[in-house]
């Protein structure tokens, strides 16, 4: 509601509305009384109209100040987001691989795939960002919202358990076509990946579980407290206040994280087995994110299906064994 | 709401709750008291045929007389599939392929032990196989070959190990080994248990009172026999995996003992 003019109570009413009588007695009131306007001008934002200052301890004069539109962000980040999509992956298990020749031994994680679909792709244009969903699993019609089954039947695919969005540069990320299935050979034994997921979940956890905190003695006239974090600061002289931060007892673990830089051992298409080296975040059967690695040149993968099916007949099982 | 809605519609519901209160009479036949006594006279009530017999009276048309009370005992089919297409979910991999970490195992072992001869040693179904107790002699690619008992053997598909106890001048040594390594050159069994362990795994020997201390007599003695009889080469060192025959010789020695 724009500000009202407050009523001009001790005001005289206009000339014109007084009786003539009265005129000559106020010969100077002028005719028309200007309203009195409001000392600010109204602009209803939640956002502060006060333009930003410029950040003294920020400020580089070699480097062209950030900019803060939405297409300046994507290109920051374009060469860290991955040319293609990435795939949904249960965690299966661990064991190892031997590399024949040198003998060397490598521990890895078995990954299965379980019918990845293509749902939708996410337009710059229409999103704001390129994206391509991906659905996986399955899931019965009755627990599916109908929103969400009118979502699936769009993209022609059955209803999924998992479905989630990967991030991808630009135009040639979205040449999987929405409804296509990505498989196994989607990854090339020998790149490499980022793999992301829910960890275990070890409930609340003191700090020294947590944190690695030494606890205290276990003697020495130690009385009842042998596993606590012990003291949390300073007290007068160093504020008398626990800085921000400060490591304590809470929930571990079931949080999101990525393992990056695994390398793809062995890809089984028919079964779709992705075996990357190391361990994964996450108990069995855990979901989790495989996409290509962020920090190692991007890989000469099929970026679509064709390609993907055409680079797979060339080998049928790859197996590529880690060298140190 | 929805119960109303399916009734004004006419759809025909299908009851899922026991609520025979209200049963109508089909065919002028059930009421679910005389339909018990029919199919079967002088048993006691079962509720399973009570079931059965609901089931069946579930068929009928929405009965619109009923107070609105009963009506939640309805559980109408969800409509909320209605004009939208629900795709049919291809063939999961989880169902070809149930166990992949078998399967990895699997062309992991073909790869490295053609032969199998590895895989038998260790495989429970073989009644040659090695056991806890087993006096085993293992031969590298590089370095010396090493001998002790055998008292744990860890089954994992390619990643399986044993772990061997022995003395190396004269101080008690545990080493573990993986059977399918490229590494390892070839295990062979110098003498078998005379009674089968009854433990899985014999870390009692770790004490003093049970440990079988230095095995190098006997894997001396093996080893002559064997030059003598000519198996497996001259030195020996170019067999891969303890085999049948040997196994076979190594059993009598154990008895002999």
């Amino acid at each position: 509601m724009p500000p009202k003019a407050p009523l001009n109570w001790g005001l005289i009413p206009p000339s014109f509305l007084l009786p003539s009588s009265a005129q000559s007695l106020f010969p100077l009131i002028p005719l028309t009384q200007p309203y009195p306007q409001p000392s600010y001008i109204p602009i209803r934002t939640i956002k502060s109209t006060n333009k930003p200052r410029p950040d003294r301890f920020a400020y580089d004069s070699k480097r062209s100040p950030l900019q803060s539109s939405t297409s300046a962000a994507l290109a920051r980040k374009a060469h860290s987001t991955p040319l293609r999509t990435g795939a949904l992956a249960l965690k299966r298990g661990m064991t190892a691989l031997y590399d024949p020749e040198t003998g060397k031994r490598t521990p890895c994680t078995v990954l299965q795939l379980d019918r990845n679909q293509v749902i939708m792709h996410k337009t710059r244009e229409k999103n704001g960002y390129y994206a391509v969903q991906i659905g996986a699993g399955q899931k019965k019609a009755d627990n599916v919202t109908r929103p969400m089954l009118g979502h699936f039947a769009t993209a022609r695919v059955s209803p999924k358990r998992w479905v989630v969005e990967f991030k991808v540069r630009g135009e040639e990320g979205l040449k999987v076509r929405v409804g296509e299935a990505i498989t196994a050979s989607w990854f090339r034994a020998g790149q490499f990946v980022d793999v992301k997921g829910i960890s275990r979940g070890m409930g609340f956890a003191g700090g020294m579980k947590r944190h690695g905190f030494s606890g205290q003695p276990a003697s020495h006239g130690q009385s009842l407290m042998h596993r606590g974090m012990g003291s949390a600061g300073g007290s007068q002289g160093s504020g008398s206040r626990v800085l921000p931060g400060k490591r304590m007892a809470g929930n571990m673990g079931n949080e999101s994280v990525t393992v990056q830089n695994l390398k793809v051992l062995q890809v089984d298409d028919a079964n779709g087995i992705v075996v990357v080296s190391g361990c994964v975040p996450g108990p069995k059967y855990q979901i989790l994110r495989i996409q290509d690695a962020r920090k190692k040149p991007w890989p000469e993968g099929p970026m679509s299906i064709a390609e993907m099916a055409s680079m797979a007949s060339q080998t049928a099982t790859t197996t590529v064994t880690a060298e140190a | 709401m929805a119960t109303k809605l399916t009734c004004r519609r006419a759809f025909a519901p299908v009851i899922l709750k026991r609520t025979f209160a209200w049963a109508q009479p089909r065919n002028g036949v059930e009421n679910p008291n005389e339909s018990r006594a029919k199919t079967a006279p002088g048993r006691p009530w079962n509720g399973d045929q009570l079931y059965l017999r609901l089931q069946k009276i579930a068929k009928q048309p929405f009965p619109r007389t009923n107070p609105h009370s009963f009506q939640s005992s309805y559980i109408t089919k969800k409509r909320h599939t209605r004009n939208l297409i629900v795709y049919k979910a291809p063939e999961s991999p989880l169902k070809r392929c149930t166990d992949p970490i078998s399967t990895v195992h699997a062309s992991q072992i073909s790869l490295l032990d053609p032969t199998g001869a590895r895989t038998r040693l260790f495989s429970k179904t073989n009644p040659e196989c090695a056991r806890v107790g087993d006096i085993l002699l293992v031969r590298m690619r590089t370095g010396d070959p090493f001998s002790g008992v055998c008292i744990n053997i860890r089954r994992r598909g390619v990643d399986t190990a044993i772990l061997l106890r022995g003395q190396l001048t004269r101080v008690g040594v545990e080493m573990w080994y993986k059977i399918y390594s490229p590494l390892v050159e070839g295990i062979e069994v110098v003498q078998r248990v005379a009674k089968r362990a009854r433990r899985a795994r014999l870390t009692y020997m770790r004490k003093e009172k049970h440990d079988r201390g230095d095995v190098s007599n006997v894997v001396r003695m093996y080893l002559r026999q064997k030059a003598a009889l000519g198996i497996g080469g001259a030195k020996g060192g170019k067999r891969v995996g303890g085999l049948g025959p040997v196994g076979g010789k190594k059993s009598g020695k154990g008895k002999k003992k």
